[in-house]
């Protein structure tokens, strides 16, 4: 018998706007369960632990885009956007703009000590709360990012193997050690609140974007 | 002249990448912006646009190789009017050109100062010998690779080009000059052939119905039954309660009769609303019925499930398709809408079709298929009369569900659909 988990291709809400017929379209929502997001190139065997993930009937995908496995669940916030156009954004810049306005706007709700680490993580001092990665195809860039309300960190141990690859901030900690959530940090903010932030700030990155 | 194209930092500063498919063949001519390779960095996957146009001589690395930013990923035979400008340059020898690569994402930055190289040996080496023998005639590669596809001997070609080069044009027009049929019979097709098909890449909801449907036919024992049902009764029925609860904008529609009659009768006949385990060895009976309903949307084939719809009313189950109609229509459909099927009913007939064979939603147990009602004439009380007549498609899988379990199961459904009232009991 198998051991291994199935492997479905990602199709969580927020790709639906990938085929969206309008030159920017976003979404911001929560996950209705808990996954498993495997990067593009991961692979289950040595990114997950097959046998808790088996056990607990935790649904596996495989995102589009680059990075590492994350775990998404309902405790969390998922925001995507997509932008199609013909001229040429520089990913590096374009994680820049977007951290930036995302720190902006969530300190602005109360949560201090943010800051950009790694290609395009953001964290409270040093522990990582917010990932993101991207795709590019025909003219047209997917973004998306996970942001960590309340997640128990405990969850990411069970299911997640160390990656393969890690930032040099990371400094070969533990997920227990490396990544927090929002509610662990001290915050108590509400999704409403969040969510609010999280449109605002890519509204920000639309206009920042047309001026490129 | 070829041009060597080389992976840029797309804008990580990041080493390396990996290669995760090729778009083009060596031999394929590429346009500028035409995409080459999907590459993946350590948080970005991207596609990696041509800067050139022209005809992939070489690429470099196989799919899933790690490849070195700086390393050569493509060679470029550059387009005529492309190379035209670099064979200016060939006398001063070759010259390093300032360009900016067209990326989609990033800026391409164009590695080295070598990149663009005389065409190849044999060009240079034939350039010299025209000066000193002028049997040989001058031409760009391309023009020279164009001549040798379609038969052309290029001695024969007058060159338009820089002194008297023979460029990619001047074969063109020799080949219409060219009384031989293959060659322009050749053209000719491959111009029909653009305007006659149109490439659209598979969309992700087409890829997912792709798959589905495969494993479908590649798991299942597919078996299908057809039968005929009168439903003036439920015809009667339907409108009485359509124009009662129109108030509540309410649509009563034959569905919610079908999908409440399939419920009551899958409690009935359980090998109906089961799924194998063959890695387990286990058969999985499931005592609750959600019903999938098969919804042809914009995008694509998206299956809504109704929960429960043995404790629906049939009021119920009508607005509950209205809604899940109408996220479908709207692509907001989740995930929590379009799981846990048990059965799934797929309703062609309104768009036209009588019987169909359809194909399991693996892996439940079976699929019904609804045709287009339409007046037949019936025999009643052995006289010829009009009835109303639905026709009914049942796929199973013959592995979890026999022959008579299957006949009977469709038995009880078209029972219940006989006497609707019994319906509105439940």
């Amino acid at each position: 018998m198998s051991t291994q988990p199935v492997l479905y291709s990602y199709n969580l809400p927020d790709y639906a706007i990938f085929e969206s017929k309008k030159d920017f379209d976003y979404y911001i929502g929560t996950p209705d369960n808990t996954y498993i997001v495997l990067g593009r190139s991961n692979n289950i065997e040595g990114t997950i632990n097959c046998e808790n993930v088996k056990q607990d009937g935790i649904i596996t995908l495989k995102r589009p885009s680059g990075g590492e496995s994350v775990i998404l669940s309902p405790n969390m916030l998922i925001f995507s956007f997509m932008y199609r156009n013909d001229k040429i954004i520089n990913p590096h810049k374009l994680f820049k703009i977007i951290n930036t306005k995302l720190i902006d706007n969530l300190s602005k709700i109360g949560i201090g000590n943010l800051s950009s680490k790694g290609i395009s993580d953001l964290n409270i001092g040093n522990m990582k709360i917010m990932g993101s990665s991207m795709f590019t195809k025909n003219k047209t860039i997917f973004y998306h990012g996970v942001l960590n309300i309340s997640e128990d960190v405990e969850l990411i141990e069970r299911y997640l193997m160390h990656p393969s690859k890690e930032p040099d901030y990371r400094e070969k900690r533990s997920h227990r050690d490396f990544v927090s959530s929002l509610q662990r940090e001290g915050y108590n903010l509400s999704k409403e609140e969040l969510t609010k932030a999280l449109e605002t700030s890519i509204l920000q990155i639309k206009e920042e974007l047309k001026k490129i | 002249m070829r041009y060597i194209f080389k992976f840029p930092d797309i804008g990580e500063g990041l080493e390396e990448g990996v290669i995760i498919q090729w778009h083009v063949d060596k031999g394929q001519k590429v346009k500028m912006g035409e995409s080459l390779v999907t590459m993946e960095t350590d948080k970005v996957v991207t596609e990696i646009p041509s800067p050139r146009e022209g005809v992939i001589a070489a690429r470099y690395g196989k799919e899933g190789e790690v490849i070195r930013v700086g390393a050569a990923l493509v060679e470029i035979e550059l387009d005529s009017s492309e190379a035209d400008i670099s064979i200016n340059q060939e006398e001063t020898k070759t010259q390093q050109v300032e360009e900016e690569g067209a990326g989609v994402v990033g800026t391409l930055e164009v590695a080295g100062n070598d990149f663009v190289l005389t065409a190849s040996k044999e060009g240079i080496h034939e350039d010299n010998q025209t000066k000193s023998n002028s049997v040989k005639a001058l031409a760009t590669p391309v023009a020279r690779a164009m001549a040798k596809e379609m038969g052309i001997d290029i001695n024969l070609v007058r060159g338009s080009g820089p002194a008297q080069r023979v460029m990619k044009d001047d074969i063109l027009n020799y080949s219409k000059q060219d009384s031989k049929p293959t060659v322009s019979k050749s053209i000719a097709s491959e111009n029909l052939l653009e305007e006659r098909v149109e490439v659209e890449p598979l969309s992700q909801i087409r890829k997912t119905i792709a798959k589905n449907m495969i494993q479908s036919k590649h798991n299942a024992a597919h078996m299908t039954v057809f039968e005929e049902i009168e439903i003036s009764e439920l015809d009667r029925i339907r409108k009485k309660y359509k124009d009662y609860f129109k108030e509540e904008n309410i649509k009563i529609t034959y569905l919610a009769f079908i999908v409440k009659a399939v419920a009551l009768a899958l409690k009935k006949h359980k090998s109906l609303n089961a799924e194998m385990d063959m890695e387990k060895g286990v058969m999985i009976y499931k005592k609750y019925y959600n019903i999938g309903i098969a919804a042809d949307t914009e995008k694509g084939l998206v299956v809504p499930v109704i929960k429960n719809a043995d404790r629906l009313s049939i009021k119920e189950i009508a607005l509950e398709i209205q809604i899940l109609a109408d996220k479908a229509r709207d692509g907001k459909l989740s995930i929590d809408d379009m799981k846990d099927g048990t059965f799934t009913i797929t309703s062609y007939g309104s768009i036209g079709g009588l019987f169909a064979v359809p194909v399991i939603n693996y892996p439940q147990a079976g699929i019904l298929g609804i045709g287009r009602i339409s007046k037949q004439p019936i025999v009643k009380d052995d006289k010829l009369d009009i009835g109303l007549i639905l026709p009914l498609s049942l796929s199973v899988d013959h592995r979890i569900a026999d022959g008579g379990e299957t006949s009977r199961f469709l038995n009880t459904v078209m029972s219940y659909l006989n006497e609707p009232v019994g319906l509105l009991i439940y």
